[in-house]
């Protein structure tokens, strides 16, 4: 159901009047509480995947391919298999089903059938007694390969297509190619007093979650097979698994443990879980497969580069007249969720400016590198790191203060974008406000001297899409409360909890609804036995769906507690309120009687008690093919002011602080929201400083470790400023929206547009590597004398 | 396989494992001590800091029979120890990182919280920049750090017995929803 | 979880053991000390030697002393976090000391040993990889191969020294003390070297590093020591940069040295330094315009190869700013000169 009505009269918070900033009325929500899950992981005591031994566990490792593209033409096992203490060596042919995440475009394979389309991609895997055993099996594995033209260069890609990568694509090596108008932008930009032209570029980048992907598969007698895995889509998990093994889905349990970071590196079904399914199948015994860290950055779906094309016109004024986009992206080997990154890539850009008109031309292709998918902030941290470098360029050629560009386009809340979506609440003009104050922008910028400067952007990101990745009616997100006579009330969810809380969430609504202690909250989730699926932690949309799906469920329950109370009381249930263990009547503060006497009152009126609860978006998109895709029931917005310092001897850019101002909607906790908030913009800025997911000559990762994927330190992240803005949604659970994703994407063009406040240097091509600082440097004083700063935007008219 | 012994969370211990599993192996997979985590397989990301005679020290580097006779604090320590000497609940170190929202996904958080108990056993009052440097050998993907210096502060200021929020929540919230116009 | 190859470890209690458990085993067994560089490259087969002979239980490798003459004698497994924490290393060997604090993070200091660091391999970002990676672009000559893919159509290995201790002790004039089946040995480390990446330093079959003897260093003893690198902890060197400045009680130069490191397969002692800055007066506009000079003659002289992860141009650029920020970080009794 739409959560649209849910917050009416019946609200359990008591007198709040809707749309109330105020937190006084909550009992748990709004508050810094512990999470569920916080003590057992710093005592040790949780447990993730790789964690568990099972009795007589085989351990399971892949061969992969040295070549980034080439025929497999024959694989042959038998060496392997007579070692001692292997059991099992399962190929292409074992599983030639292909899967992939988006229905429309299956083409992986658990392992390789015909053809490998990277190095790393995996082969064949071994089930042996130990680790050791399963090494020395791989290295008796021969395996023919007829090498094949590799592409590494996306721009070849998109020309050639012989050999395909793929075969049987009518469009050779092009993934997906999404083209949309909205509006004459031909004729906008023609009229606009000034139009800035560029080019931008965005490298690799992965997720690098500190835990590395891990499988663990066992398979019962009469045929049920468990799959415990380190996946943040267990839901999705669960069919491909069905698909490509061919049992019936009921056959198979999926089962996320703790999860150590995902970030989107572990939503896709990935090779190992298939591999220990079917060999756990094969053997009849449990395995085990724990992916090495280089394995990790094979598997990848990281951030896609991009090479972005922008040209954007604004009125003498400064406001938009037109945008239009061209975006190369490079997809890696494999579709993933490409699809939807290319619709991304321009979808999600319409916000938190008006776009009078607007043109994106996206085009993924194919390349022999391990396959990009989705990294925080899916396909559209990219186009807003061009975009809001650009609204800076216009801005300067305009003279105007880049804060006063972002306000002057403001699109407002209640309004629908250029592209059709729908946009509800809308905080982004307090976060601006918010940065600018607490960065003391208006004394500060300009004025810090050279080297030293501010910088700002803003973003938009969705809380969830109404696209469901395979097209049904069905919720988008279940819940499952059961009440026990013990004053314990345990919640079934589906929500992937992968470090965010969503657990925690789920608890803190439940507490909240049925006036409980949050001690008396119990959470089991993402086990596809126990749980309604939900469909997964992806697209920024658990906190919004799972936490209307339990208000909903919640609701249900409280009108049966309060009608047992009321008949008991013999009073009108509106004087019974559900508050910290108790229920009271609010007319008389002498009658108050125990959540446990409640439910054991209610259960003898009404029989065991349970209830369900669900979540399905509204109607959403725009009217035309894709349109649904972006489409969300509520945007988050955010702003940040980036203070850099750049050594102008070595070219060394050092983040001093950044204010981060995230629009969350309501902070279910601040605490929490506060950690996504920073985790979010640490994770930019080691983008824009730090970290290159990159290929060398051969098209071999130049550096699969921790130490070569340099992720910043303690020592190497800034001063961050959590500004939590809270505009109250109305469809929001308690008014939430999200806060994992929408925080990361102002970080890096904030810190482009901070360099050229420090440096008058534009920085346009990710990372800013210290060389590429000088070489600004030594461009921009070669021009200096004749036209000073303006003279870098090469591309403007 | 050699039979060698240490000391592991106060407790002697006879362990037999091949001499070339490193102490990390023997922790998870032979002694169940799955507390300590591995992250990077080769010592660039600080997961499996366990304390080897009080000092921090990655268990994924170290061969196991090497630190025969030694003293190994592993994260299941912290609370048994803090019981012992009498105090209630988990380690006070634990509960901060609990407190302060320093627990995201809680991968890396065990060697975090030993590389911070050793420093404050060397250090009881370190500052920012102290606490930075001391857990520069241990990354964290989820946090961006802040709620863990946090953490480790509100541990240092709950020592010294003043007790302080980590952060203002409710105040900050309302500070940055005013509108303000002027400079 | 990355799996290191089989091996038998032995921890003999005195040296005389470990040279004899060497001697016996050959080729096939080598010295494990802190691990922090081994145990990396074994899990790569880089190494996969089938006796390991730890040296951790031989107390008498450990420790910092003053020698009644003034020289420093460090045994080869004192921790880097101990040298670099050791007031007579501060006071008598400032370079040294900022090296040390500066290699990797804390926990690898703690683990890692100073006679490890002063034996580090080589480093190459065609080398330092899996059996795996490196199999799929056929070996290089460091190991397992016979091409160059730092300068294609190379004969020689150009792997990196990569030691941060290494300079230091070279502008220290530091002695190396080996003991072998022969018996024991000392060796200026300057002669230690050689330029070859596969195998950089002259150590003798079932030789074992005990001691590091740096000379007494005079009153007026200034040094420093200069790491570029991506971040501020855990990184290996881009480029490091140990100097020496000796000055009289006039605060004029009596003697100076700088070794940068980092470039290939040796560390460089910059030419004519000691000329250049003798003389001058610290502080006044001629040190200072010495020290550019210094600065300019490093730049000359030093061409880092890409042989280790990151931009080689940028490298080479830095290295006349990192002689001049650590000439001046020593001349003002400062440093290290890093980052954070």
């Amino acid at each position: 159901m739409s959560a649209r009505d849910l917050h009416g009269p019946g609200a359990p918070w008591g007198a709040a009047t809707p749309g109330s900033k105020s937190n006084t009325d909550f009992k748990v929500v709004g508050r810094a509480l512990r999470k569920l899950d916080g003590l057992s992981k710093a005592t040790g005591a949780a447990l993730y995947a790789d964690d568990l031994q099972l009795p007589g566990m085989l351990h399971a490792k892949t061969l992969r391919s040295p070549h980034p593209h080439a025929r497999v033409l024959r694989v042959d096992a038998s060496r392997a298999l007579a070692l001692p203490g292997v059991l099992a060596v399962i190929t292409g042919a074992s599983m030639p089903i292909k899967y992939g995440v988006i229905p429309w475009t299956p083409d992986e394979n658990a392992l390789a059938v015909d053809k490998v389309r990277f190095i790393g991609d995996p082969v064949a895997a071994v089930a042996a007694l130990d680790e050791d055993t399963a090494n020395a099996a791989l290295k008796l594995i021969e395996v023919e390969y007829q090498v094949l033209h590799a592409y590494l260069d996306p721009f070849e890609a998109l020309v050639r297509h012989d050999p395909p990568i793929h075969e049987d694509r009518k469009e050779g090596n092009i993934s997906k190619n999404v083209r949309l108008e909205f509006g004459a932008v031909d004729e906008a930009l023609a009229g606009a007093d000034v139009v800035v032209e560029d080019d931008y570029e965005f490298h690799g980048t992965t997720h690098a979650a500190i835990e590395p992907h891990c499988a663990l598969a066992s398979c019962s007698a009469d045929g049920v097979l468990t799959l415990w895995s380190s996946t943040q889509i267990t839901h999705y998990v669960h069919r491909a698994l069905a698909k490509v093994l061919e049992l019936p889905p009921h056959k198979i349990r999926v089962v996320q443990l703790n999860l150590g970071g995902a970030f989107g590196g572990k939503s896709d079904p990935f090779s190992l879980e298939f591999c220990v399914a079917k060999l756990a199948l094969v053997t009849g015994r449990p395995v085990k497969m724990l992916w090495t860290r280089e394995e990790v950055f094979y598997a990848h779906r990281g951030r896609h580069p991009m090479h972005l094309h922008y040209k954007s016109g604004a009125t003498r004024d400064g406001k938009l007249t037109g945008v239009d986009a061209k975006i190369l992206i490079d997809g890696g080997s494999y579709s993933s969720f490409g699809l939807v990154t290319t619709y991304y890539s321009g979808q999600l850009l319409t916000g938190p400016y008006h776009f009078p008109t607007y043109r994106f031309d996206s085009s993924r292709v194919f390349t022999n590198k391990p396959p990009c998918g989705p990294k925080r902030g899916h396909g559209s941290v990219q186009p807003r790191f061009a975009f809001e470098v650009q609204l800076d360029q216009l801005a300067e050629r305009l003279a105007l203060d880049p804060i006063e560009i972002r306000r002057r386009n403001f699109q407002g809340d209640f309004t629908r974008t250029v592209n059709g979506q729908r946009v509800t609440s809308n905080g982004f003009l307090q976060c601006l406000d918010a940065v600018e104050r607490a960065s003391g922008w208006k004394q500060r910028r300009g004025k810090l001297g050279r080297g030293r400067g501010l910088g700002v952007a803003g973003s938009m990101y969705i809380s969830g899409t109404n696209y469901p990745v395979y097209p049904n009616e069905m919720p988008q997100a279940g819940i499952q409360l059961k009440l026990d006579r013990s004053g314990l009330v345990t919640v079934f969810t589906g929500g992937n909890d992968i470090g965010q809380g969503s657990n925690s969430m789920v608890a803190y609504v439940v507490a909240e609804e049925l006036g409980l202690k949050l001690e008396q909250i119990r959470v089991v989730a993402a086990d596809t036995d126990l749980c309604p699926v939900d469909l997964g932690a992806y697209s920024s949309r658990v906190t919004f769906m799972v936490g209307n799906a339990a208000i909903d469920a919640c609701r249900k329950l409280r009108a049966q507690l309060v009608a047992a109370v009321a008949q008991k009381w013999a009073c009108d249930e509106r004087r019974v309120r559900l508050i910290d263990g108790l229920a009271i009547d609010i007319e008389d503060a002498a009658r108050s009687m125990t959540s446990v006497e409640v439910f054991q009152l209610a259960e003898s009126k009404f029989d065991t008690l349970g209830a369900t609860g669900s979540y399905n978006t509204p109607k959403l998109g725009g009217d035309y093919r894709g349109g649904t895709i972006g489409a969300s029931p509520a945007y988050s917005f955010t702003a940040h002011v980036v203070e850099c310092e750049v050594d102008v001897e070595t070219g060394r850019v050092s983040v001093v602080r950044a204010w981060i101002a995230h629009d969350c909607g309501r902070a279910l906790n601040p605490m929490i929201v506060a950690g996504q908030m920073e985790g979010s913009a640490y994770m930019g800025l080691a983008e824009a400083l730090l970290e290159h997911h990159q290929l060398n000559r051969f098209g071999l990762h130049s550096g699969p470790s921790l130490l070569d994927y340099r992720l910043p330190t303690s020592v190497d992240t800034p001063e961050l400023h959590a500004l939590i803005v809270e505009s109250i949604d109305p469809e929001g659970p308690y008014g939430a929206k999200e806060a994992g994703e929408g925080p990361l994407h102002p970080s890096i063009p904030a810190l482009s547009n901070a360099i050229h406040d420090a440096l008058g240097i534009r920085l346009k091509h990710l990372p800013f590597t210290p060389g590429k600082v000088l070489a600004a440097l030594r461009q921009e004083q070669a021009l200096r004398p004749a036209r000073p700063h303006a003279a870098l935007d090469e591309g403007s008219r | 396989m050699t039979v060698f012994s240490f000391h592991i969370n106060g407790d002697r211990v006879e362990v037999a494992a091949p001499d070339h599993w490193t102490l990390l192996e023997v922790l998870r997979y032979r002694l169940g001590l799955t507390g300590t985590k591995q992250g990077c397989d080769k010592g660039d990301c600080g997961a499996c800091t366990v304390l080897v005679d009080g000092r921090p020290w990655l268990a994924c580097l170290t061969l196991a029979k090497s630190v025969e006779g030694r003293e190994i604090t592993t994260i299941e320590g912290l609370m048994p120890a803090h019981r012992k000497s009498g105090g209630a609940g988990a380690d006070p170190l634990q509960d901060a990182f609990d407190r302060c929202g320093a627990l995201q996904c809680g991968f890396c958080q065990p060697g975090m919280i030993l590389s911070a108990r050793a420093l404050l056993a060397r250090n009881p009052r370190p500052t920012r920049v102290e606490i930075r440097h001391a857990l520069s050998g241990n990354l964290c993907r989820c946090t961006g750090y802040t709620q863990i210096f946090e953490a480790v502060e509100s541990a240092v200021a709950q020592a010294c017995g003043t007790t302080t929020a980590a952060r203002a929540w409710e105040a900050q919230r309302e500070r940055a929803c005013e509108r303000e116009d002027t400079p | 979880m990355l799996r290191l190859p089989k091996f038998e470890l032995r921890s003999p209690r005195t040296l005389s053991e470990a040279i004899q458990l060497l001697e016996e085993a050959g080729p096939a067994a080598m010295v494990i000390a802190g691990g922090t560089d081994l145990v990396p490259n074994m899990k790569h087969e880089l190494a996969t030697p089938e006796l390991l002979v730890s040296l951790a239980h031989i107390e008498e490798l450990r420790g910092v002393r003053r020698e009644p003459e003034g020289a420093l004698a460090i045994g080869a497994m004192t921790s880097l976090a101990e040298v670099a924490a050791s007031e007579l290393v501060q006071r008598f060997a400032p370079a040294l000391a900022q090296a040390c604090s500066l290699v990797a993070g804390p926990q690898l200091r703690a683990m890692g040993t100073l006679g490890g660091n002063v034996l580090l391999d080589t480093r190459c970002q065609w080398f330092n990889q899996s059996y795996f990676w490196r199999q799929a672009l056929g070996f290089c000559m460091k190991k397992d191969g016979s091409v160059c893919h730092v300068v294609q159509g190379g004969k020689n290995c150009v792997a990196a020294a990569s030691n941060d201790t290494a300079p230091a002790l070279m502008t220290l004039g530091a002695r190396l003390e080996l003991e072998g089946p022969e018996g024991s040995r000392t060796t200026a480390i300057d002669d230690f070297w050689v330029a070859d990446g596969i195998v950089n330093k002259k150590l003798g079959a079932s030789e074992i590093l005990t001691r590091i003897v740096v000379p007494p260093t005079p009153r007026g003893h200034r040094g420093a020591y200069g790491k570029l690198r991506d971040r501020g902890s855990i990184d290996f060197p881009l480029l490091g940069v140990a100097v020496r400045l000796d000055v009289d009680e006039t605060e004029r130069v009596a003697h100076a040295d700088v070794v940068v490191t980092a470039l290939a397969a040796q560390p460089k002692r910059v030419a004519k330094v000691g000329d250049t800055l003798r003389g001058q007066t610290l502080g006044s506009p001629e040190f200072e315009s010495a020290v550019l000079a210094v600065a300019e003659l490093a730049r000359k002289q030093c061409r880092p190869l890409p042989n280790i992860p990151g931009d080689a141009d940028y490298r080479r650029e830095m290295v006349p700013v990192y002689v001049k920020r650590t000439l001046f970080a020593a001349a003002r009794g400062d440093g290290p000169v890093h980052h954070v």
